[in-house]
């Protein structure tokens, strides 16, 4: 018993963080309808970036938050106005191209800024161990699962109540018809990119806590694609859960099929899952006209 | 066929007495009167930079020294490097490239293992004298290669020196042990496999990670529940660190050892307490030794700062393998041949490096086998330190 | 200069062209292709094998991404399938590499048939993960099945003797690639000029409409990915025998994505395309570094060891400029240009 109970809080505590990744992919298609090759590069960045604030800063954790934060939404508005606007109304698949080009560059950028050692985001909090029963977690670990819970009440109010969160939901709908309802696209994707950014970099940020930071975390990104399918792409909120579910399945099956089975869980289980609902548990399905 | 067609058009026929012409003429590639060309590939750019960058800056420290001292009989040395990006693909042109394009005399390196092995029949081919020391593999030295020299010991006997050493030292222990799902991890298991049947030793864990995880929980709650007393962690830098702090979390300290690979400093400062009294092994000397110091101490004037940063164990190991090589080309004398520099390599007998016990080859043999030693971290310092 | 095409049988409608100087630019292409590798050194030729090899599986890849519209993120899944059969067969078996060929063609077309069993209901994007799923599952597989393929051991492999001549030295080797490529092409125009070809595309266009119109959506389907993992497969044996080892480690996703940009840039479901594209990239790291020699003294003072980064981040600001000033691929800028030429001085 107490076994399962630490696979099940290790899985949810790793799946927290494939969670918020896809939280960051599902926002940027629900509201342009691209799937963004870069997300695990943009998390990397961010991290990074918090690294390095917290070197100069002795770690202070608020200013090292409140830096990541205004890094990251610089980093999405960047990136969204220099890279994605221009790509307004090209094909889908050139614009999804675009990211996985700029996914190169942000990449690269780690050995050309940093270097390729790893490094130890210190700020001071996450690392202390809470035991219970004999069974063992980080404060970390609870932090993230806690954010990603409340990320997800936020968005969920976001989209229901805020004027700005109806638009998002009009231009994802029917970006045509929400602009001649006065909504304005730009505006809307350039805060899909803020949004995405930020939410990846948190992830970034707490995934440096627990593990470290390497230059190999971007592939953070591929492994949060399961979580973002079996949510949904379209579904933010599912993705979230989608991520949760990823985790757990992971560490069910390294922990009692052997580890092999562990990396290749979550691909299997989506290929399951798609078969039976092809547009992901949470996910719209598309109505085609001829 | 081949002259047939170079006569069918006049730029053929161009190219092709240039060409002849151009081999008629230099004694052997890559010698000018003022330099001689030394080639390189390694992985420059992406997370195995690491390795690669430490390595190349080992071979620039000791060309630099061997330079700073008046070149190779008076030729400067001229060093090529090419970055792979830890692509197989991308190491064979780059091989080819650093051999025909920049007429490269002598090769050192050369990327990881999967990459020296792929390149294997293009050095054969050209035969241009090779020291090889990031990846010391079996396949590169057995059969041995007329042309091709490896400076380090295997990765194998590397393994069966650890485990041997621990089960020495903890008998009649519960073992457990975790390999990458690669060629690295393979061979570890091999070496492992070897003492265990030799020892009898009672292995109560198993795992096999896939190359790229991070989320160690489910394989270290297994090690725990298997009770396991001593442990083999196979990772190779993040991952054996995420082990460890993963151990950390469920309340379990084995006795703990890892590979030469993933024996840089700064793994230890990520480790955190941790990672206080695991055992390493390796044929380099630590940092924290005298040789080590010494070592240091040398580089400083001769890179940037940028690389002084970046210099590890794979620095250490370059610069024993470039100063075999130099030695080698410098025992010549005026004219220096492919010929003759394998024939000195072969004679290669006790080279001091001052950073790995005395470099010896001999007639057949293209292996140095070096000698290796045990060495335990420690926390407070955040370095490897000797053990006997 | 010809202005418009008057075709008057149908014969004419489906001939691979009716232009005479396309014949004999070919012509002219192949017989440079033939000479090159008497003339070019070690290094340069090493960039036209990788080129055919890569042209075989782009145009693979293409047959189902460029024709029939579905996207596969998990190419490289085929790749490795036909790399280790071919091995396996001649290496491991002592079977003749021409066995082996065909082995590296039939069994990653076989896997093809599970792999592409959710297209019958997925797609686009979610097609697209689902192949991405598949070349990680593919790599779990060949690394546990210990007994046939080594595990992660990998297998060394050597050029073939097929039909007693030997492609041990560079340039024949170079001569098989070309074989293959050529072939490739031929058969790939072939098809898309045929009933199959013409169904894929309407299911690339509209599935529904292609449905109504009376094409069996899970055949051609079906058909689509045997026909293209078959082809990638080959490129697959080729290219293992190319890096001369096999190994999973040999074959990174990187590679898949790499297939797909090469088609984005030289245009979508064009055969020209695909060719054009695999030059363009296969190139320009190249490109890229002889921009950086011209510069290489200052560029190495200044970024001692960034400077390789550098390169690399140059490679996708590329790609971001084409995508962003010629999103219709190399194949969009060769029409451009053979308008501009015939209508000049008028736009149109």
């Amino acid at each position: 018993m107490q076994y399962l109970v630490q696979l099940l809080i290790s899985g949810l505590a790793i799946g927290a963080i494939y969670g918020l990744i896809a939280m960051g992919f599902a926002l940027i298609y629900k509201s342009t309808g691209l799937v963004n090759f870069a997300q695990g590069e943009m998390t990397m960045i961010v991290a990074y970036i918090a690294w390095s604030i917290s070197t100069s800063v002795d770690g202070n954790p608020f200013i090292v938050a409140i830096g990541a934060i205004i890094a990251a939404v610089a980093l999405g508005l960047v990136v969204e106005r220099v890279v994605m606007r221009p790509m307004l109304g090209e094909p889908v698949f050139a614009t999804v191209m675009v990211t996985i080009g700029l996914a190169v560059i942000l990449r690269s950028s780690i050995n050309f800024i940093w270097d390729a050692y790893p490094h130890d985001l210190d700020i001071g909090f996450g690392r202390g161990i809470l035991r219970a029963g004999g069974i063992g977690i980080r404060t970390g670990q609870i932090a993230v699962i806690a954010t990603l819970l409340a990320l997800l009440a936020a968005i969920w109010a976001f989209f229901r109540y805020s004027k700005f969160g109806v638009a998002m939901r009009a231009v994802a709908a029917d970006d045509r018809t929400a602009l001649l309802m006065g909504i304005s696209a730009p505006r809307v994707h350039a805060a899909a990119w803020a949004a995405s950014s930020v939410i990846a970099g948190i992830a970034g940020v707490f995934f440096a806590i627990s593990y470290d930071l390497s230059p190999a975390m971007f592939q953070l990104g591929l492994k949060a694609f399961p979580a973002t399918i079996l949510g949904g792409l379209d579904a933010v909120l599912g993705s979230g859960v989608g991520g949760l579910l990823i985790g757990i399945t992971e560490n069910l099956a390294g922990g009692y099929l052997g580890s092999g089975m562990k990396e290749v869980a979550g691909f299997l289980m989506i290929i399951v899952v798609l078969m039976v609902r092809p547009f992901g548990i949470f996910g719209e399905r598309d109505i085609e006209r001829v | 066929m081949r002259k047939y067609l170079t006569t069918l058009s006049l730029p053929l026929l161009l190219a092709g007495t240039l060409a002849a012409s151009d081999r008629a003429f230099a004694a052997e590639q890559g010698i000018t009167d003022t330099e001689i060309v030394i080639g390189d590939v390694e992985p420059l750019t992406g997370p195995p930079a690491l390795l690669g960058v430490a390595a190349s800056i080992g071979h620039k420290i000791a060309i630099a020294e061997a330079n700073n001292a008046g070149g190779i009989n008076g030729r400067k040395i001229k060093y090529v490097l090419e970055d792979d990006g830890y692509v197989t693909a991308r190491t064979i042109q780059g091989v080819k490239k650093v051999i025909e394009v920049d007429k490269a005399f002598a090769m050192l390196g050369i990327s990881g293992s999967g990459q020296s092995i792929a390149v294997m029949p293009v050095l054969e081919k050209a035969g241009i004298p090779t020291v090889i020391d990031v990846a010391p593999v079996k396949f590169l030295w057995e059969p041995p290669r007329k042309n091709v020299f490896v400076v380090g010991q295997s990765y194998e006997e590397g393994i069966i020196h650890l485990v041997t050493y621990l089960a020495e030292k903890n008998p009649g222990k519960k073992w457990g042990l975790i390999t990458q799902d690669d060629d690295y991890g393979i061979t570890v298991r091999d070496g492992f496999d070897t003492v265990v049947k030799a020892k009898k030793l009672n292995v109560v864990y198993s795992g096999n990670y896939k190359k790229g995880q991070r989320d160690f929980s489910s394989d270290m709650l297994q090690l725990k529940d298997s009770g396991a007393e001593v442990f083999l962690a196979g990772g190779i830098i993040a991952e054996n660190i995420a082990m460890m702090k993963e151990l950390e979390k469920l309340n379990v300290k084995p006795v703990t050892g890892i590979f030469w690979p993933g024996r840089i400093e700064p793994v230890l400062k990520l480790m955190g307490p941790a990672g206080n009294g695991i055992y390493a092994v390796d044929y380099v000397e630590p940092f924290a030794s005298a040789a080590g110091k010494a070592f240091l101490e040398k580089a400083k004037p001769l890179v940037s700062e940028a690389e002084f940063k970046g210099i590890n164990r794979y620095t250490m190991t370059g610069y024993a393998a470039a100063k075999v090589l130099i030695a080698a080309i410098a025992r010549c004398g005026k004219e220096p041949t492919w010929a003759c520099t394998i024939s000195e390599l072969e004679k290669t007998k006790s080279v001091e490096t001052g950073v790995m016990a005395p470099v010896s080859f001999g007639p057949g043999v293209r292996f140095s086998n070096q000698k290796l030693q045990i060495m335990q971290s420690d926390f407070p310092t955040l370095s490897f330190k000797p053990v006997n | 200069m010809r202005t418009r095409d008057y075709k008057q049988t149908y014969r004419e409608l489906v001939a691979l062209t009716d232009s005479v100087p396309v014949w004999l630019w070919s012509a002219i292409l192949i017989a440079a292709l033939i000479i090159a590798p008497h003339i070019l050194n070690a290094y340069t030729l090493s960039f036209l094998t990788i080129i055919l090899i890569t042209v075989v599986g782009v145009l693979g890849l293409n047959i189902l991404t460029g024709y029939t519209g579905l996207i596969s993120l998990g190419h490289v899944g085929f790749l490795v399938t036909g790399a280790y059969a071919y091995a396996v067969l001649v290496s491991k078996y002592q079977m003749p590499p021409i066995v082996g060929f065909l082995g590296a063609g039939v069994i990653p077309a076989l896997a093809s048939l599970i792999v592409g069993a959710p297209s019958l209901r997925l797609k686009g994007l979610y097609l697209a993960i689902t192949t991405l799923a598949f070349s990680f599952i593919i790599n779990t597989v060949i690394l546990e099945a210990r007994t046939v393929t080594n595990g992660a051991r990998g297998i060394a492999v050597k050029r073939p003797e097929l039909f007693g001549i030997s492609f041990e030295s560079e340039a024949a080797f170079t001569y098989l690639c070309l074989g293959f490529a050529v072939l490739t092409l031929f058969a790939t125009l072939n098809i898309r000029r045929s009933r199959v070809g013409r169904a894929f595309v309407a299911i690339r266009d509209n599935d529904i409409a292609a449905r109504v119109m009376g094409i069996n959506l899970h055949t051609y389907k079906l058909l689509a990915f045997v026909t293209s993992a078959f082809i990638t497969g080959i490129a697959g044996a080729l290219y293992g025998i190319y890096l001369s080892f096999v190994s999973v480690e040999g074959f990174p996703f990187l590679l898949s994505i790499e297939a797909l940009a090469i088609l984005i840039v030289g245009g979508l479901g064009s055969a020209l395309g695909a060719v054009l594209g695999t030059v363009f990239i296969v190139l320009l790291p190249e490109a890229t570094r002889l921009v950086f020699s011209l510069f290489s003294t200052q560029m190495d003072a200044l970024f001692s060891t960034g400077a390789q980064e550098l390169k690399s981040m140059l490679y996708g600001v590329v790609i971001i400029l084409f995508l962003r000033f010629q999103p219709r691929g190399l194949v969009g800028l060769w029409h451009d240009v053979k308008r501009t030429w015939v209508h000049w001085p008028l736009r149109y």
